[in-house]
């Protein structure tokens, strides 16, 4: 009775023969109202491979992604799961089907421990209650899986970014996931941690697990990737392995025209004059001592490993933080810069990284976020702000940047993230800012608002600013700066002329040693 | 190609944009006439079934007894909008109260008393705004022990008894009224004309433009709705986030003392135990009205109809004899709906 070849030949062609199919989208089209954000993709997904989807924002990835794993269903097409045509409900339906989706802000529950997180409402029981050495040695299990070396009652908010997102993949694993959808993996994770998340999807890959892998950063994909579908608009431009595709062709097929030039010629030219002098400047535990000059018109970059103090410099220097010493001379004066506000008033701006959290009042209009850093300019002298003038003034800014908003009265929140961005610098050229540290300016942007924000940096340069360049992306430092102060472990290790370097160099000196 | 790719990109992003935008607007819709909608509602429902209800002599009652709620309830929207909350009101404005009562009764002249009265209150919420400003405690803590510190003051300076025996002039703010028109009639008594505006009803409407002014067309209210929006953005922003904080802990407590003054002139005496639970029906005034407790989001005309909400409901169920206990149960579920229905415009769920 047995048919030829028996059951479990069956099971093992379903599920573990790499290169077979398991997941085939065909003709997906979703409408929103007055909006197709999906017009007709297919998508096929092997076992055992690494898929990238690559789009600029708007291109309908995080739409496709939703789709895939269960929170929108598609207004046509079909999807075919193992062979079998597929409807999910609901997240809970795909998961339990074995399709998890890691998103680029994790879902665990900070105060919780990384056992009670990986198994989260399916705790195991002993009568009512839970059975604690039953978790924490499921948890042991689960998470020597992926070689995450931590006890399982460690509360999770302990645990680093990195092992956080771990902990998520062991998760998902711990479903018996065969399709892992990452969004944005790396977007927040040191080179060393970006490696070991990499060996881990390896070893995925190897055990048969098919990643649909979501990512901006293009170059990094050559390590793990095995084939790219790319989007634009909504719709599927090319499938291809990606050993037969070069970046460029990559982000060609995403804009929809060649990008020769991924910079703009610069047209600033840095002088002689030190708009701010930094000296010995230190926080205990943290940095330091630091020093730096910046130059009227010129583009300092910042470069160095997640970790070596950029960040902490800025807002040292800007008041965020305090500082445990040092001192900072603004046009050859001393000053003593002890809140944001003082900062502010001296001329200095700071672009936070994180701008969801850091930059943007979201719930507020574009007008109130462009003006925040100023009320003061739009109101009268009593203290009552002018509407007209407000409107005025962002709606200035809204064009100068190319701001794409329906009005200057919508909610920051509803904007895509490099619209945001642009609020955040229309905010602090309204202020007038005689000195800007952008923070990471481009990260988690598409790549035509990234060439945008540069050819800005250029133009305030070219008007006197000084601008603090700090960013993880050498190309983007190599492209943009005059001059590259590269940290180390809360120290300058070298100060590099940008035409005179390159990527070898300044990573040698990030590493931390000091002769070339 | 490239253009048109680009225009593409423009014209999708801006239709998703404008419709997010719009669908925003409709839920705004729907809180503004959830609001306004029961109110009107309850106005005829309550008109219906008693003929007293709609009188001009009633509504002038109802807006009497609104008034606390509303004073307090424009002083907890600016809190709530910081993303704090201000427990302590009640407490203080007792403790401002029987200060200005014991005061009056000391000989200094009334006006001044209930300055200081005032005074009293706007430094209780000073010590509030430092507690969570500059020590870093919740709000919801430093303001629930300065609750039970200003109750404990007030029964400690007055002994728990009443402070009575005051003269008219203590009660002239809580029982005169504007443009009252009254001669003494033949026989010897007054005789009104035109019953005026009671002045806690005049300060209540100056309150309520007041604070709207303040909140929508002032830079100080901007940062106000900036601070609860994002802290640490405003901060960053070079928004004086202690300042303005620290601001409406001070200005909750001022109105406080305002209230406290109000009330005990109304009673004409000090009542060390008055004021008990106003806490919770100004911040239900404000919740009522779409003050969201996580900040940013609130609005004075919001927290006006919230506590005429609450008023008319009193006011109409005592009318049609619905035992006090019923009436707690009917306004408790009234705050749960309208959160419920302001989750709905939030999108929560």
């Amino acid at each position: 009775m047995t048919p030829p070849g028996g059951p479990s030949s069956l099971a093992v062609a379903d599920r573990n023969i790499p290169g077979g199919e398991i997941l085939r989208l065909e003709g997906i089209v979703k409408r929103f109202p007055g909006v197709v954000a999906l017009d007709g993709i297919r998508l096929d997904l092997r076992t055992g491979e690494v898929h990238a989807v690559c789009g600029e924002n708007g291109a309908g990835k995080s739409t496709l992604m939703k789709i895939v794993s269960g929170q929108y269903l598609p207004d046509e097409g079909t999807i075919r799961y193992r062979g079998e045509p597929v409807q999910f409900a609901s997240t809970a339906e795909a998961q339990a089907a074995g399709i998890a989706i890691i998103h680029q802000e994790l879902n665990l529950v900070p105060h919780l421990s990384v056992a009670e997180n990986l198994y989260l409402a399916r705790e195991p029981k002993r009568g009512p209650f839970v059975d604690t050495r039953k978790l924490n040695a499921d948890a042991v299990r689960c998470l020597s899986r992926i070689g995450l070396d931590v006890a399982p009652t460690t509360l999770v908010g302990t645990l680093s970014i990195a092992q956080q997102q771990m902990v998520e993949i062991a998760k998902a694993l711990s479903f018996d996931a065969q399709v892992l959808i990452m969004d944005e993996p790396t977007s927040s994770l040191t080179e060393s941690e970006t490696v070991h998340l990499f060996r881990i999807i390896q070893e995925l890959r190897a055990n048969g697990v098919a990643i649909l892998y979501i990512s901006h950063r293009l170059d990094e994909m050559a390590q793990i990737v095995d084939r790219v579908t790319i989007l634009r608009d909504g719709r599927h431009i090319s499938t291809d392995d990606y050993a037969s595709l070069t970046v460029n062709d990559i982000v060609a097929r995403m804009v929809g025209r060649s990008l020769d030039d991924a910079f703009p010629v610069r047209q600033s030219i840095p002088t002689d004059d030190v708009l701010l002098s930094v000296r010995e400047v230190r926080r205990e535990g943290v940095f330091g001592p630091v020093s730096f000059d910046l130059r009227k018109g010129e583009i300092l970059g910042f470069a160095g490993l997640m970790g070596a103090g950029r960040t902490e410099v800025a807002r040292g220097i800007f008041g965020a933080d305090r500082l445990d010493g040092g001192s900072i001379e603004l046009h050859g004066r001393a000053v003593t810069i002890r809140s944001p506000r003082e900062a502010i008033q001296h001329g200095i701006a700071y672009l936070s990284e994180d701008r969801k959290q850091e930059g943007l009042a979201l719930g507020m209009s574009v007008a109130a976020n462009i003006t925040l850093a100023n009320v003061a300019a739009i109101s009268s002298r009593a203290g009552f702000l002018r509407f007209e003038e407000e409107a005025a003034v962002a709606g200035r800014y809204v064009q100068e940047l190319a701001i794409r908003t329906p009005s200057v009265d919508q909610i920051v929140r509803n904007l895509s993230g490099g619209n945001q961005q642009k609020v955040v610098i229309g905010k602090w050229l309204y202020r007038g800012s005689k000195i800007l540290f952008f923070d990471e300016p481009t990260r988690g942007i598409d790549v035509g608002a990234k060439f945008a924000i540069y050819g800005l940096m250029d133009r305030l340069a070219a008007d006197g600013v000084g601008v603090v360049l700090i960013s993880s992306e050498l190309p983007e430092l190599l492209g943009m700066t005059d001059r590259i102060a590269v940290f180390h472990e809360g120290r300058i290790t070298a100060v590099l002329e940008t035409k005179q370097t390159n990527q070898e160099e300044i990573m040698h000196f990030a590493s931390g040693r000091t002769h070339a | 190609m490239l253009r048109g790719a680009r225009m593409l990109e423009i014209t999708s992003d801006r239709s998703r944009t404008s419709e997010r935008s719009a669908r925003q607007r409709r839920r705004d819709l729907i809180q503004k006439f959830a609001a306004l909608g029961s109110l009107v509602a309850l106005i005829i429902v309550f008109s219906v079934t008693s003929s007293a209800f709609f009188s001009v002599g009633n509504m002038m009652t109802v807006s009497l007894q609104v008034t606390s709620i509303a004073y307090l309830g424009v002083a907890a929207t600016c809190v709530i909008i910081t993303g704090g909350i201000d427990l302590s009101v009640g407490s203080v404005l007792a403790l401002a109260g029987v200060s200005a009562a014991l005061l009056a009764k000391a000989g200094v002249p009334v006006p001044a008393a209930m300055l200081c009265g005032v005074l009293v209150g706007a430094a209780c919420g000073y010590v509030n705004g430092i507690c969570v400003t500059r020590m870093g405690l919740p709000p919801f803590i430093a303001t629930l022990g300065m609750m039970l510190v200003a109750r404990g003051l007030a029964l400690q300076i007055t002994g728990a008894r009443p402070v009575s025996g005051l003269s008219n002039a203590f009660g002239a703010l809580g029982n005169g009224a504007l443009f009252r028109i009254s001669h003494i009639g033949p026989d010897g008594f007054p005789d009104t004309a035109f019953p005026g505006i009671p002045y806690p009803v005049v300060i209540m409407v100056v309150l309520f433009v007041a604070g709207a002014i303040l909140l929508s067309k002032t830079s100080l209210g901007r940062h106000i709705y900036a601070v609860g929006s994002n802290a640490e953005a405003a901060r960053l922003s070079g928004v004086d986030v202690r300042g303005v904080t620290l601001f409406t802990y001070v200005l909750s407590g001022a109105l406080a003392g305002v209230t406290g003054c109000v009330l005990m002139s109304r009673l004409v005496t000090g009542q060390p135990n008055e004021g008990v639970m106003y806490e919770l029906d100004a911040i239900a005034s404000a919740v009522i009205g779409g003050t969201s407790l996580m900040g940013g989001v609130g609005t004075i005309s919001g927290t006006a109809i919230g506590a005429f909400v609450i008023g008319v409901l009193r006011n109409g169920l005592n009318m049609n004899g619905v035992s006090s206990f019923i009436q707690q149960i009917i306004i408790g579920v009234v705050i749960l709906g309208t959160v419920w229905i302001d989750q709905l415009r939030s999108g929560k769920r």
